[in-house]
């Protein structure tokens, strides 16, 4: 089926995402030059990849909420396991994302076992998770986009970006308004990502999505249906 | 400080056994609780083996595994000739009696508040996952229920059952309900998790929290919010136990 307002949609989906992760892929190359230059790796190494990461931040303002580098654990000389992780709150310079990392504890962040983590270490491809409760970090209700940094076959770790569900949603809401049917976004597990139907909040579970369009290479896909939205006018 | 338990008000400790099944960790249980609260001091003298035995209604052999058991965890201590006998080993930790002192000094309406909270959000959450949990999630349930049960220690059980809850806030696709529920592990969880007399025996809180990710996995959510509040008023009634053991201890 094809809808024009569908297209819009589709088409601003992979716009928004190809700038995070066009955005992402100066981090990654710095990080990659950054371990090739340090003959033993450890954590105040990283400092040199910092002006990417705020770069980042800067160029992406208003959608990344934060950005960073996750490395994996017995890369560093010095740490087992580091988030080099900057936040950007609106008008304010980047804060260091503090979390903890000793597994002792129960707010331990356990990174290697997130999906975010995870999935680029196995298939070593890019790839978006969520929405998800980011709980033990940012205590947010988030969409992180991450992509593997390796050098020579050896997986260094993660770089990503984190974006507010509530601000993808927001970047999406003039072209999802705009149709007079229902269009909803969903990622790989059926949940939904933004929507225009009110009956469906973003973060519930689309049990039964009936057809989806695929959004390759994303792990998202385009529910329609061709009920109206059954918003009443004023 | 040595002083023979069986003079001591604490009647409630060596009342009958009556659980017909397991009956020697029934005893370990009410012996290592006693101990973990304080109402056994550390060098009180258990009575005679008879005699104790008698007061439990269990078996001379029922009651020797059972001090077998304390003693390799180290709970208790056998002497042997002359002045010998079964002599309590409180643990030395600290945060034993800080835990012990909060939990008297708590009033039972502040426990009921406690209780209330935490059904409020934990019922709720499990509710939510039902409806909202991916297969992911329900993974994660199983995997953080999996490090509760293989769990050695009281601090390892106290944070595995904490992440438990708080991954099913997570499950539900809640920040507000998550971050409540961070909140009440970190104020209640040492509590119900008191070294050497947790609020509840592990294998039971396994078995129910494996009740809760199936309800929550075949999309249940009555049956998956129920389950969740009925383990939480049981974890209230023990704290609320432990407390007038305290109170009538003094």
């Amino acid at each position: 089926m094809s809808d024009q307002h569908v297209d819009q949609v589709t088409d601003r989906v992979h716009t928004i995402v190809a700038d995070i992760f066009g955005s992402l892929d100066r981090v990654l190359e710095s990080v990659v030059a950054c371990y090739r230059a340090c003959g033993s790796f450890a954590c105040a190494d990283l400092a040199a990849v910092r002006p990417e990461i705020f770069a980042c931040l800067s160029r992406t303002h208003e959608v990344v909420a934060g950005a960073g580098v996750i490395v994996a654990p017995g890369v560093l000389a010095d740490r087992r396991r580091w988030l080099e992780w900057w936040q950007a709150p609106p008008e304010q310079d980047p804060t260091f994302l503090d979390v903890d990392l000793d597994p002792e504890s129960l707010d331990f962040y356990d990174y290697t076992a997130a999906e975010w983590f995870a999935v680029p270490e196995r298939t070593r491809r890019r790839h978006i998770v969520g929405p998800y409760v980011d709980f033990g970090g940012t205590d947010t209700y988030m969409l992180t986009f991450t992509a593997p940094a390796e050098v020579d076959g050896r997986f260094l770790g993660v770089v990503g970006a984190d974006v507010r569900a509530a601000r993808f949603e927001e970047l999406l809401l003039g072209v999802l308004a705009a149709s007079p049917t229902q269009i909803t976004l969903v990622n790989g597990e059926g949940r939904v990502v933004a929507t225009n139907s009110p009956r469906l909040p973003a973060g519930s579970l689309l049990l039964d999505p009936g057809d989806r369009l695929p959004l390759p290479p994303l792990p998202w896909s385009i529910v329609t249906s061709a009920a109206d939205r059954a918003i009443s006018p004023l | 400080m040595l002083g023979r338990v069986s003079q001591l008000p604490k009647a409630a400790v060596f009342a009958p056994v009556d659980d017909g099944s397991g009956r020697v960790e029934v005893v370990v249980r009410r012996l290592a609780e006693a101990i973990a609260l304080g109402l056994i001091s550390d060098g009180d003298q258990l009575p005679a083996e008879l005699e104790l035995a008698n007061a439990l209604k269990v078996s001379t052999v029922t009651l020797r595994a059972a001090l077998a058991a304390l003693r390799e965890r180290g709970l208790v201590e056998t002497r042997r000739g002359r002045g010998g006998g079964t002599f309590v080993l409180a643990p030395t930790d600290p945060s034993a009696a800080r835990l012990r002192r909060r939990l008297r000094e708590l009033s039972t309406s502040e426990l009921r508040e406690i209780g209330d909270y935490r059904s409020a959000i934990a019922g709720t959450a499990a509710r939510l996952a039902a409806l909202r949990a991916s297969a992911d999630n329900v993974a994660r349930l199983r995997h953080v229920l999996g490090r509760l049960d293989a769990a050695t220690s009281v601090g390892e059980r106290r944070r595995a059952d904490g992440r438990f809850h708080i991954e099913v806030a997570a499950a539900a696709q809640s920040v507000r309900l998550t971050r409540a529920e961070i909140d009440i592990q970190s104020e209640v969880g040492e509590l119900l998790w008191l070294p050497y007399g947790a609020a509840a025996d592990p294998r039971d809180v396994v078995r129910g929290h494996t009740q809760v990710i199936d309800a929550i996995e075949a999309r249940d959510p009555a049956r998956a919010r129920a389950l969740t509040e009925e383990h939480i008023d049981k974890g209230i009634e023990r704290l609320m136990e432990f407390h007038w053991r305290l109170v009538a201890s003094e």
